[in-house]
């Protein structure tokens, strides 16, 4: 009864209350960081004269690291106070573009909840404390050359961490280095192993590809590489747009995925078939045949054949793209199909692995496990991982914990291992530390820190040097290592690298391996009964590292939509034939292991399979994740990737549970919202904005008046524009509850549709940011002149004139408004007031906010421009959502000059503007999406 | 004419009636004999009455119509003149559009017509005026509900107190009383 | 000219004039006002939590910013209409019968529109600043934004709201002064004394009274159509399917005098019942109710058959859409709901017999008033719950906080008006006097 939820309301806010909560202990803390003072030996991006000026922004190149990966950064700083994070120009793995988690990075090194202080069994001590203890024990080990010493980190790229680790299994070598990376490419290093002897990084240019079969392979999908991926497929796109190539991409995939959503052919087919097809495709490749039938249903031979076809035409610039997740042996066969299209060096490049391999390989975490069972692990440091939580179930990480005797663990958090062990130690965040990782490029980046520690927090290099007795600071640790490298050269070298955020000659060799022998074969075992389960990391949170991080909480999941919470995802027929429908707790047991949580329906997912996602079902307190979803680890087995397992049972609880999506309904129940072109074609897509008759007088375009396109062809919905909006207008998170009641505040949300066929339909996303129509509904509504309309052409909002009669809201035909429902802002702890970008104001209850295609940029870009007595050049103005989108889906410019990119754009037959009947005018136009070249021309 | 100020003894004569038809009658009469400053009372209106004492005050009319004529200028005017002192556009459309000006501009019209034709009433009326000698006169209180009364006043120029009392007299009422003053005299 | 006609005079205002003085029913009618008083407090608890905790508290949000508030704006107002309309039309009309029930409708107009009026203002995000929508010098030299149909019907409401109030009071002054002419005590003496601003009945003040009477009356009554008009543009004037149709405006008005005569006639019935007028309100003017009930009544189902056809006839795909989720989506309910208690339980009124049998009349009356409330509802929430875009699709559902205020505002209307019961000339003493002296005839005044 909806009535007793508004009830009780104040569970609606429990998450914001939970965040004032924590804010509590920052009082105590005295928020002595939130002095912010910067570093004064950073060096800034721009060169500018010493000593900042009030109130304007200063840059660093700097990088943060994402499963022991860099995503280099440029972050802004105003008043010594990091608050926004863009991708780094300069760099090649990003080009400008970040992704979501990159951009939510910016609240983690906020985060109320963060650990302050180093604790001894829970409570708080100094750390000259640990130093001693440190000292203590550093004295043992020489005396044992370490024995029963164990190191765990999480996958670790770091120059300066590989070379302390050495040192230390120099100077102990009992001792041992062991890496927990529950969302690692393991099954990808196997079948390198397996088919090279030795790991090597797989690194696809899809940009350099004519055609990209992929099984259930989501290289554009949340992950380390999406960035880079995303970049390269959308070059890929626009050659094909610009009449250079016929770009293709094959998706044969069990579950729905960004990259089969904007795949020109989608083929749905469960595990057991794209181990067939992957056979097949193989065969087909190496003996140049025609793909045998056999097991095969007509459909897929279809999509099968269509795919050889295309490789075979392609050659060297055709790709197959098996997917991180898919066991060993296929992976290595798709390799081969690769090496056989002769694409190595081609479409398909490797390269020295970027990250470091400890010693047990992919079993580094179970030969820890094997270690402490057989007792001969006395201490156990843990370094930036969490195994008490994110170990697969089978190795029961948490209860072998209490055989150990000395248990460290270091991490920003006080997750389940902190609780867990003996000594727990309160890590830097990467925007307030000295450090250095590799992108997956292999160069290396030198990350500098925005700002000063905020907490009494150390560096990871640092813990490990305490743990070698040394007393040292993380800049020191890390000149050091570059000094070692550079020698004489170290001083403009440094400095180079700091000014760019780049090292340069540091990129991993390329190598080119040979692969002799024909395919292997995939042992053909008949999977036993029941579903299969697919586990993967969540699109939001991943495997759980960002679960505190409320803007990732809170970013809606590209497919489903769903926050705060994961689900069990099944297909349409499956749904029907248990008599589930979205929101009924299912209960998932796989060999006795079982968890429960509500399933959502997802149309054009295999009814053979179940998907779950990890990173849920935290146990520590005081986080913001308690209590939200289910726990998938427990589901997973250390051996085979731990990705997906054979014979689950799903048995309905007749119990529901509201899940909280922002798009309930995602079918386009026949509307025109998303249009789909024909490539090549200059017909007008669909019925046309100025089609419509209007009474009003057409309003004089002034210039510049701004405007905006989206590329419907390059979107791939991976949230980058929603959280880059989010940190570049102060937009408050709302929580679970209010989510559910349709309070999201986004100003850029990502609509998902799906089209036709409820068993493979097609999928579309739409970002929908404010139209700025010309003719706006919601000015006409307000009777205070809250919404007005700007010399420029922008739909403003008046906050301090807005009494709320909401009425603009109502008459948008978008419903791209947002309204404060409650105080979102006002009880704000101290650290998030810090983080708020000065530019943008904050606003109050009770009053209607939405998109303003960030006004304080184009003010910035005016205010220059009117100094140096320039007008506003095209570029000059870009939006945060624009400045994140890795395919540059995004255009924003001046339409009033018709030489601007965006008047380009919207020159290109395919624009259209969204609901044309409503004849509101929009400036927010999209291009259409472009269909498979192939349909119609028979293997279609 | 003026009715005469309370402080004047006696104030008035006046004469009671028990069904309206007499005391227009009587109006009639006493008009007839010359007498000019009379008013008659009554529980409700009396259709014959403003015609029998010869009112034909057309003020009230005036007022209501010049308040709607205020009003529309006012609530006209007032869109005209903010939409161009503060020029702001919105939605695309004419920065003044006749329109949708009408609508305010209608209201305004009823609001003042009305404030004006009611305030304007009660000011000719004198009222509020809480007190008057007539309320002096024993049974006035059945003014509100059953009886006629006819009032002479003393300022009238035929005004004897004996001969217009007897003149009274012949109009045949339940009774005629002389109306105290109620005031003292500045 | 006899005297059965004073000594009907004297009965008349006694009759009248006895309820305020030394009312009938004590008990009973403290047990109302108790239970109104109650409704009253859950009025201020409601509004309390609203203005401490923000709109928040209600279940309205993105897409549907409108919710309960705004649907009883529109009920409340529309209820109010009828009271003007009985009182203004037939006064310039000579409808004589009007007399008996002219005051106690007005009264009920008058209270109907303050609970209309408040709930706008409620439901604002920042209600304290609700005075920005009326013009007034300030230092930003800015004004309201006279296009917006918000800034219509602020003009709207309170045109209507004065006048209302004006008209009434001016027309039950001479009754007042009847009250004051029969107090005994000193205190009901000075209290009707004021209020009746020593109105003594003078012919000249009379003569002056009539013109300015009818001509408010004459005004009014354009006045009354126009405001429902204008609220009905709150929705018209916007683009959303099941919003924007030009039959809104009639549509509203008579579905308001609909739902008002209704409230009229549940009055007339409780009254005479309570405070036994059975011979000034006669079974003939229940009779006369009974048969504009009806009248308005087919007009407002007039209005549901064009809204139909309208949209199939126009074919927008939009327009369809939302007819069909009004006649079968999540809110169908409130459709034919409205169908339900609007129009089946009237069609009795076709029958003399039930016209003249009070309690059913109560009933039916009673059926109007919830079925209209339901159409208020449905017009408002179906619409919004699913416009243009599918993406943006989501329901709502009242909060315990809405129906609370809901509540309470009945107590808001109910408390005032009990009072009015209680102390002040419920029916027009003069005007049936004025009426008798014109037909001779108690029954047919």
């Amino acid at each position: 009864m909806p009535s007793e939820e508004a009830a009780n309301r104040p569970d609606g806010v429990d998450r914001r209350t939970l965040l004032k909560a924590v804010a509590a202990s920052l009082a105590l803390a005295g928020l002595s960081g939130c002095k912010a003072e910067a570093d004064e030996t950073a060096l800034p991006y721009v060169r500018e004269p010493e000593g900042s000026t009030v109130g304007k922004a200063r840059w660093y190149a700097t990088g943060v690291v994402f499963e022991g990966l860099v995503q280099p950064v440029l972050g802004k700083t105003l008043a010594g106070r990091p608050i926004k994070l863009e991708g780094n120009p300069d760099h090649p793995v990003s080009g400008g573009a970040t992704d979501a988690f990159t951009q939510a990075a910016l609240l983690g090194l906020y985060d109320p909840a963060r650990s302050q202080a180093p604790r001894r069994n829970g409570r708080p001590v100094t750390w000259d404390l640990f130093a001693r203890a440190a000292g203590d024990l550093a004295a043992i080990f020489d005396r044992t050359a370490g024995r029963g010493l164990r190191l765990l980190t999480g996958p670790v790229s770091s120059p300066t961490m590989l070379a302390q680790i050495a040192a230390m299994m120099q100077r102990w070598p009992q001792a041992r280095w062991h890496v927990s990376d529950p969302a690692g490419p393991a099954e990808w290093r196997r079948a390198s192993r397996q088919l090279f002897g030795r790991v090597l990084d797989r690194q696809p240019a899809f940009d350099r590809a004519e055609i990209v079969v992929s099984f259930d392979g989501d290289f554009l999908g949340p992950g380390p590489r999406q960035v880079l991926n995303a970049a390269q497929f959308s070059q890929a796109r626009r050659a094909r747009r610009a009449g250079k190539g016929r770009f293709r991409l094959l998706v044969a995939e069990p579950a729905p995925s960004a990259t089969g959503a904007v795949a020109d052919r989608r083929l749905v087919s469960g595990p057991r078939e794209i181990a067939l097809l992957l056979t097949a495709l193989a065969d087909a490749v190496d003996t140049g045949g025609t793909p045998a039938a056999t097991g095969l249903s007509k459909e897929q031979h279809d999509w099968l054949s269509d795919a050889v076809t295309a490789l075979r035409a392609a050659g060297p610039r055709g790709l197959v793209i098996a997917g991180d997740y898919l066991p060993a042996a296929q992976q290595a066969l798709a390799t081969h199909s690769n090496h056989r299209l002769g694409n190595f060096g081609a479409a398909m490049e490797f390269t020295e692995a970027v990250l470091a391999v400890p010693p047990d390989g992919e079993e580094s975490l179970s030969a820890l496990v094997r270690d402490i069972d057989a007792g001969s692990v006395s201490a156990l440091v843990m370094l930036d991982s969490n195994p008490a939580y994110a170990a697969p179930g089978d190795l029961d990480f948490a209860r072998r914990l209490a055989g150990v005797k000395t248990t460290i663990h270091a991490g920003t958090q006080r997750d389940e291992t902190a609780a867990l062990c003996q000594w727990h130690l309160p890590l830097q965040h990467d925007l307030e530390s000295w450090g250095d990782a590799r992108a997956l490029d292999g160069s290396a980046t030198i990350q500098q820190p925005l700002v000063r520690p905020f907490h009494d927090v150390r560096a990871a290099a640092v813990v490990l040097a305490m743990l070698m007795g040394r007393d040292i600071s993380d800049r020191a640790l890390v000149e050091e290592t570059w000094r070692k490298r550079w020698a004489k050269d170290f001083p403009d070298r440094w400095r180079k690298s700091l000014l760019r955020g780049r090292v340069e000659g540091t990129d991993a060799a390329s190598v080119t391996p040979d692969l002799a022998g024909p395919p292997l074969r995939l042992d053909e075992k008949p999977p036993p009964g029941g579903l299969h389960l697919l586990i993967r990391p969540d699109a939001g949170i991943w495997d759980g590292r960002f679960s505190d991080n409320a803007w990732a909480q809170e970013t809606p999941r590209p497919l489903s939509k769903i926050t705060w919470g994961n689900v069990l995802s099944i297909g349409p027929g499956l749904a029907a034939e248990r008599g589930l429908t979205s929101g009924d707790i299912g209960v998932l047991s796989v060999n006795g292991v079982s968890v429960s949580g509500p399933v959502w329906v997802v149309p054009g997912q295999h009814d053979g399979v179940v998907g779950a996602t990890l990173g849920y079902g935290r146990r520590h307190e005081n986080g913001l994740a308690a209590g939200l979803g289910y726990d998938a680890y427990p589901l997973r087995q250390a051996a085979g990737g731990g990705w997906q397992r054979d014979g689950a049972r799903l048995e309905p609880a007749d119990r529901r549970e509201t899940i909280a999506t922002t798009q309930p309904h995602q079918a386009m129940d026949g509307y025109d919202f998303v249009r789909t072109a024909t490539l090549g074609s200059v017909a007008p897509v669909g019925r046309q904005a100025q089609d419509n008759p209007s009474f009003y007088p057409k309003a004089p375009l002034n210039d510049p008046s701004w405007g905006m396109t989206i590329d419907l062809d390059l979107c791939i919905g991976c949230n980058a524009c929603v959280t880059a909006c989010q940190a570049e207008n102060n937009i408050p998170v709302v929580g679970r509850d209010l989510v559910a009641e349709g309070r999201v505040m986004h100003w850029l949300r990502i609509d998902h549709y799906h089209e036709g066929d409820i068993a493979d339909p097609k999928r579309h996303f739409q970002p929908v940011p404010c139209m700025h129509c010309e003719d706006a509904p919601c000015e006409m509504g307000c009777p205070v002149n809250a919404a007005v309309h700007s010399i420029d052409g922008l739909n403003l909002q008046v906050y301090n004139r807005c009494i709320g009669t909401r009425t603009c809201s109502s008459y948008c035909p978008y419903k791209v408004r947002r309204f404060n429902w409650f105080d979102f802002t006002g009880s704000d702890p101290e650290p998030i007031r810090a983080m708020r970008n000065p530019e943008v104001t904050v606003r109050s209850r009770g009053v209607m906010e939405k998109c303003t295609y960030c006004v304080q940029r184009i003010a910035a870009a005016r205010i220059t421009a009117d100094k140096e007595g320039k007008t506003i050049a095209d570029g000059e103005v870009v939006t945060a959502c624009q400045q994140a989108c890795p395919t540059g889906a995004i255009l924003f410019g001046n339409v009033a000059d018709p030489a601007s990119a965006v008047s380009r754009s919207k020159a290109d037959p395919r624009n259209y503007s969204l609901l044309a009947e409503a004849n509101t005018r929009p400036r927010t136009t999209y291009l259409a999406r472009i269909a498979d070249p192939a349909e119609g021309e028979g293997n279609g | 004419m003026h009715e005469p100020s309370a402080d004047r003894s006696p104030f008035g004569l006046i004469a009671e009636f028990s069904a309206p038809e007499p005391l227009i009658e009587a109006v009639r009469r006493s008009r007839k004999e010359g007498y000019v400053s009379l008013d008659a009372y009554s529980p409700y209106p009396i259709e014959e009455m403003p015609d029998a004492l010869g009112i034909a005050e057309r003020t009230v009319p005036f007022l209501c119509l010049a308040g709607g004529l205020f009003g529309a200028v006012a609530g006209y005017g007032l869109q005209l003149y903010t939409s161009h002192a503060y020029p702001i556009a919105i939605g695309g459309r004419p920065l003044f559009a006749w329109q949708p000006a009408l609508l305010i501009t209608f209201e305004l019209t009823v609001l003042f017509a009305v404030c004006f034709a009611i305030f304007g009433m009660l000011a000719l009326n004198h009222l509020p005026r809480l007190h008057h000698p007539v309320f002096g006169v024993p049974d006035f209180h059945r003014a509100s509900a059953d009886r006629f009364f006819l009032v002479i006043f003393c300022n009238d120029p035929h005004f004897r107190v004996e001969e217009t009392t007897s003149f009274l007299h012949s109009l045949k009422p339940l009774r005629v009383e002389a109306i105290q003053s109620t005031e003292e005299p500045e | 000219m006899s005297n059965a006609d004073t000594a009907a005079d004297a009965r008349v205002t006694a009759e009248i004039t006895r309820i305020p003085l030394h009312y009938p029913h004590p008990r009973n009618w403290w047990i109302l006002f108790g239970l109104s008083l109650l409704l009253l407090g859950c009025f201020f608890v409601a509004a309390g939590v609203l203005f401490l905790n923000g709109i928040g508290m209600w279940g309205n949000n993105i897409p549907v910013n409108w919710g309960m508030a705004i649907a009883n704006y529109v009920w409340f107002l529309g209820i109010g209409h009828a009271g003007t309309l009985i009182s203004a039309l037939l006064l310039i009309t000579n409808a004589h019968w009007r007399n008996s029930l002219n005051r106690f409708a007005e009264a009920m107009t008058l209270f109907a529109v303050v609970c209309a009026g408040l709930y706008p203002i409620l439901h604002l995000g920042r209600p304290w600043l609700f005075y920005w929508m009326a013009p007034y010098p300030n230092t930003m030299t800015l004004y309201p934004q006279f296009k917006s149909p918000l800034s219509w019907d602020f003009f709207a409401v309170l045109t209507y709201l004065t006048v209302s109030l004006l008209f009434w009071y001016i027309g039950i002054v001479p009754d007042l002064a009847s009250v004051r002419d029969r107090a005994k005590t000193r205190r009901a003496q000075v209290f009707y004394g004021l209020a009746a601003l020593g109105w003594r009945g003078s012919a000249r003040h009379w003569a002056r009274w009539q013109q300015a009477y009818r001509l408010t009356a004459a005004i009014a009554v354009p006045l009354v159509v126009s405001v429902h008009s204008e609220i009905s543009l709150l929705f018209a004037a916007g683009p959303i399917p099941g919003w924007t149709s030009t039959v809104f405006p009639p549509y509203f008005v008579m579905g308001a005098a609909f739902s008002g005569f209704a409230v009229v006639l549940m009055i007339a019935v409780t009254l005479r019942h309570a405070l036994s007028l059975g011979d000034l309100v006669t079974e003939r003017h229940l009779d006369l109710l009974a048969r504009f009930l009806l009248a308005t009544g087919l007009m407002t189902a007039y209005g549901y058959v064009y809204e139909v056809f309208d949209a199939l006839y126009g074919g927008e795909k939009q327009d369809v859409a939302t007819l069909h989720d009004r006649l079968s989506g999540t809110y169908a309910y409130s459709y034919w709901g409205a169908v339900l208690f609007n129009f089946l339980p009237l069609q009795l009124l076709w029958f003399r017999t039930v016209r003249k049998r009070p309690a059913v009349l109560f009933l039916i009356a009673t059926a109007v008033v919830v079925g209209m409330w339901f159409e208020r509802y449905m017009l408002l929430v179906t619409a919004l719950y699913r416009d243009y875009l599918v993406s943006s699709w989501g329901e709502y559902h009242p909060s315990v906080w809405e129906w609370l205020l809901f509540a309470g505002m009945i107590g808001v209307f109910l408390a005032p008006f009990l009072l009015f019961v209680r102390f002040l000339p419920v029916i027009s003493a003069f005007e049936v006097k004025e009426a008798l002296r014109e037909t001779g005839d108690l029954s047919r005044a």
